[in-house]
């Protein structure tokens, strides 16, 4: 992709150095000579030196902190995620090792106006989704009509059969959406893909939010950042809109995870003790004459939504895997007979596929007669001949992606690879094109982060979360997640990423 | 409340007041020692055979065995693995228990596991067996004061209790396994001392001894009768018991003229066992028959337990068809 390469000659830190006063030594500062990127967009300092305008505020105020008093900073926030327990864990044996997510204390930013056309990009991107989704389970408009070819969503591994004729309640088939946004050389951000499926990370926006709070109060008081904290109750809002009628009044939502032993559980729980409603597991669910009930101590109770954390693939041994233990049987069923509400609804995946993706665009001027607000990342679709023959030619130069995984896995990053790497890849692509899809690389925004070496820039992304019940609302921000080590455009946590607070100014 | 989460803070009630309960025997017991020279076979063997472990393969000196009551991650009584099970069932049901019992419960794991537990226990062993004496008693306080008195509650008090109840019974059937060198030391300072040590284990010296006697009767018998029955000292197996049944009733659904579910049906059959005898009949039909009739009891109590409360039938009875939502089980 080309972009506005910024080369940045003879940079200085913008902050010299104050003159020591009445002859005591001078530490030195946050960003004392910290030296940006080479190309990449810096998310805090502008091309030509100095902070972007919206960022002033925020480093004039963390600039002045000594280095000790950043790491003494760090110390009490890092202590604060392990008192905590605010880990993921690693479970290589029955007594696990549990990690926390490193946690990065200098913010990212995003002013307030590009922050608008952001959240109106993402809710009109959402709302085609939506309406794709159940296109593609009711008429098939879109593949008639021959924009998306038929054979690339109805042969996704996403697209579930059972759905077709069904109606969610409300309509609504993704309720919970993380976009991944990038950044890049130009400044521009555009969308790298949609998670329409379990997307996670969430509480992490919302411990990160609170943990700056309490190690940097007076940031906060003096810089207008918008609230984070109305995630769980908005979900919460959100899932009850969209109960099956003839259900209980209020409606009871629960939070389904798979389980204490995944990795993402402490998110699971988080939800649920914040959206104030039960975390059950597929064993405290089960079905009775096509109605989910909760096994209580004093019987059962009907269940109206469940805002699962698990595949389709694990919901329920009698509709999908066979052997799955984590779901309930006749789960699908109760759904199919519309006494239960899914979120987000079975048959999503087909949006997540890596080739449905390059087509978001034109599902939004199909559906709504509107530009999208939001432009994708070129992509080469290999199941299309001369994409195929593009890709093949150019993989040093490509990111190769498998259509449908996920967390940075199946990948080629083509300029880093060796020649080895890119045989054994162009072999995997020619056996099977239509799991794959090209990407040019493009160099991630930075943000200056602490490292090793002091503070430096490190790549990120920013992953917002948009909840559709009734209506639309996107919460502010999102999370940013770093690659910590120095160069790396791959910022998933299961590849050693970190996160960073991400702040929506006022 | 989901039948899985109340299994999950009963449990989590239970391994605490476990961990708390060998803590207390493994410090009185190292106390205890060094005022007495006692065969090793009778100093510490004991206290393994209380916990139920029968095959400890080593010598069972002084340090083994309290490495293997303490750390050890293969013996499930021990105190690493107790508060190991007591923090994992805390983070299962996280969204239960209030915030800052858990970021206690979270602390006290940390401590156990990044070595600081470890130099307290090599420094100063009394130290650290009232340090872990300390974890239930502080989460229990935090408990209180900070969580719904719910039936969440109601379970975590059914576990402490339960567990209670049986841990004061295996506390004084260590008596019986401490046989005295000859058949004259009853009596003799040594038996004195053990009992002593017994009350002390379960923080009785000083409720014991305020209590009025009217008849004078040999300190075995008292210091028995008093863990048994005394009806108002809060480790006293009749009083656990009491506090049970409570619990139970609380947490089945407290209302008038229901028929009582099965634990609270064995609960009161213990407690009638007890309430039907004086400590002269224990003592004549044998105070060891008698705790192993209570630890057994316990052990029936908390299947049944489980099987009511914990896995009910994942099917509507008739009755739940019809809009009733009160107990249906067993």
């Amino acid at each position: 992709m080309a972009g506005l390469v910024t080369t940045l000659p003879g940079f200085r830190s913008p902050f010299p150095t104050e003159p020591a006063g009445n002859g005591t030594r001078t530490a030195p500062k946050l960003f004392d000579g910290y030296t940006p990127h080479p190309t990449a967009w810096d998310e805090l300092f502008a091309p030509l030196g100095g902070p972007h305008p919206h960022c002033q505020p925020l480093v004039d105020r963390l600039g002045q902190l000594r280095l000790g008093e950043f790491q003494s900073k760090r110390a009490s926030a890092d202590l604060a995620f392990v008192n905590q327990g605010i880990t993921f864990s690693v479970y290589s044996d029955q007594r696990g090792v549990e990690k926390i997510f490193p946690f990065d204390l200098i913010p990212r930013p995003i002013p307030a106006h590009e922050w608008a056309t952001l959240e109106a990009g993402l809710v009109q991107r959402v709302k085609a989704l939506n309406l794709f989704l159940h296109d593609v389970y009711h008429g098939q408009r879109i593949l008639k009509e021959g924009v998306i070819p038929a054979e690339l969503v109805l042969g996704s591994k996403g697209f579930r059969p059972e759905m077709v004729g069904f109606t969610p309640p409300g309509g609504v088939y993704v309720h919970i959406c993380g976009t991944d946004l990038i950044r890049g050389t130009d400044g521009q951000f555009v969308v790298l893909e949609d998670n329409g499926r379990t997307p996670s990370g969430v509480s992490y926006v919302l411990e990160n939010r609170a943990v700056m709070k309490k190690v940097f109060p007076q940031l906060f008081q003096d810089i207008r950042v918008k609230r984070v904290e109305d995630y769980p109750r908005r979900l919460r809002e959100a899932l009850s809109t969209v109960a099956p009628a003839g259900g209980s009044a209020p409606p009871q939502v629960v939070v389904l995870s798979p389980g204490q032993y995944n990795s993402a559980y402490f998110e699971h729980s988080f939800l649920a003790r914040h959206m104030g409603v039960e975390l059950v597991f597929g064993q405290d669910l089960f079905v009775d004459a096509d109605v989910v009930y909760l096994k209580t101590t004093r019987g059962p109770q009907r269940v109206d939504v469940i805002y699962r954390r698990l595949d389709d693939d694990f919901l329920d041994p009698e509709a999908f895997r066979p052997d799955s233990l984590l779901g309930v049987p006749g789960l699908f069923q109760a759904y199919r007979a519309g006494n239960v509400t899914l979120a987000n609804a079975v048959g999503t995946g087909v949006c997540d596929d890596k080739a449905v993706y390059p087509y978001t665009e034109d599902m939004v001027r199909f559906y709504l007669g509107e530009e999208p607000i939001l432009r994708n990342v070129p992509t080469y679709i290999c199941a299309r001949p001369d994409d195929l023959k593009y890709t093949l030619d150019h993989l040093s130069e490509l990111v190769v992606k498998a259509v449908n995984e996920s967390g940075g896995y199946g990948m080629l990053m083509g300029p880093f690879s060796t020649a080895a790497q890119r045989a054994e890849f162009a072999e995997k692509v020619r056996t099977n094109p239509r799991n794959y899809v090209a990407q040019p690389v493009v160099t991630l925004s930075t943000v200056p982060t602490w490292t090793d070496e002091g503070v430096a820039p490190r790549h990120v992304d920013l992953r917002p979360y948009i909840i559709t019940g009734s209506g639309t609302w996107v919460l502010p921000g999102g999370l940013t997640r770093t690659a910590l080590v120095k160069g790396s455009l791959v910022v998933n946590s299961s590849q050693g990423g970190g996160s960073k607070d991400t702040w929506v100014l006022e | 409340m989901i039948s899985r989460v109340a299994e999950h803070c009963f449990w989590l009630a239970r391994y605490l007041e476990r961990a708390e309960n060998t803590a207390r025997v493994l410090e009185v017991n190292h106390t205890l020692l060094l005022d007495f020279q006692v065969p090793i076979e009778q100093q510490w063997k004991p206290l393994l055979i209380i916990s139920g472990v029968h095959d400890y393969p080593h010598e069972p000196t002084s340090e083994n065995v309290q490495q293997h009551m303490t750390w050890s991650a293969d013996n499930p009584c021990s105190i690493a693995s107790s508060l190991w099970w007591a923090r994992e069932n805390a983070r299962i049901i996280r969204e239960v228990i209030s915030g800052e019992m858990w970021e206690r419960m979270n602390y006290y794991h940390l401590w156990m596991q990044n070595g600081a537990a470890r130099l307290a226990y090599d420094t100063n062993r009394n130290d650290f067996y009232a340090q872990v004496r300390r974890i239930n008693q502080l989460l229990h306080g935090i408990a209180d004061a900070t969580m719904s008195h719910d039936e969440a509650w109601e379970f975590f008090k059914l576990g402490t209790y339960l567990e209670r109840a049986s841990q004061t019974a295996r506390i004084m059937d260590v008596k019986y396994h401490t046989l005295l060198p000859k058949l004259e030391d009853v009596g003799s300072p040594i038996d004195h001392a053990h009992w002593v040590a017994i009350l002390m284990s379960c923080s009785g010296y000083e409720p014991f001894h305020k209590r009025p006697r009217a008849v004078p009767i040999d300190p075995g018998t008292a210091v028995a009768e008093f863990l048994i029955f005394d009806d108002q000292f809060p480790r006293s197996i009749r009083r656990c018991l009491w506090e049970c049944e409570w619990a139970a009733t609380s947490a089945a659904g407290n209302a008038v003229g229901r028929i009582p579910s099965e634990p609270e049906r064995k609960i009161a059959a213990l407690i009638a066992h007890l309430d039907a005898r004086t400590i002269a009949d224990v003592i004549r039909e044998g105070l060891h028959e008698t705790l192993t009739h209570v630890v057994d009891s316990v052990h029936d109590i908390g299947q049944s337990v489980h099987t009511t409360f914990f896995s009910p039938p994942a099917r509507m009875t008739q009755a739940q068809s019809l809009g009733g939502m009160t107990q249906h089980q067993g």
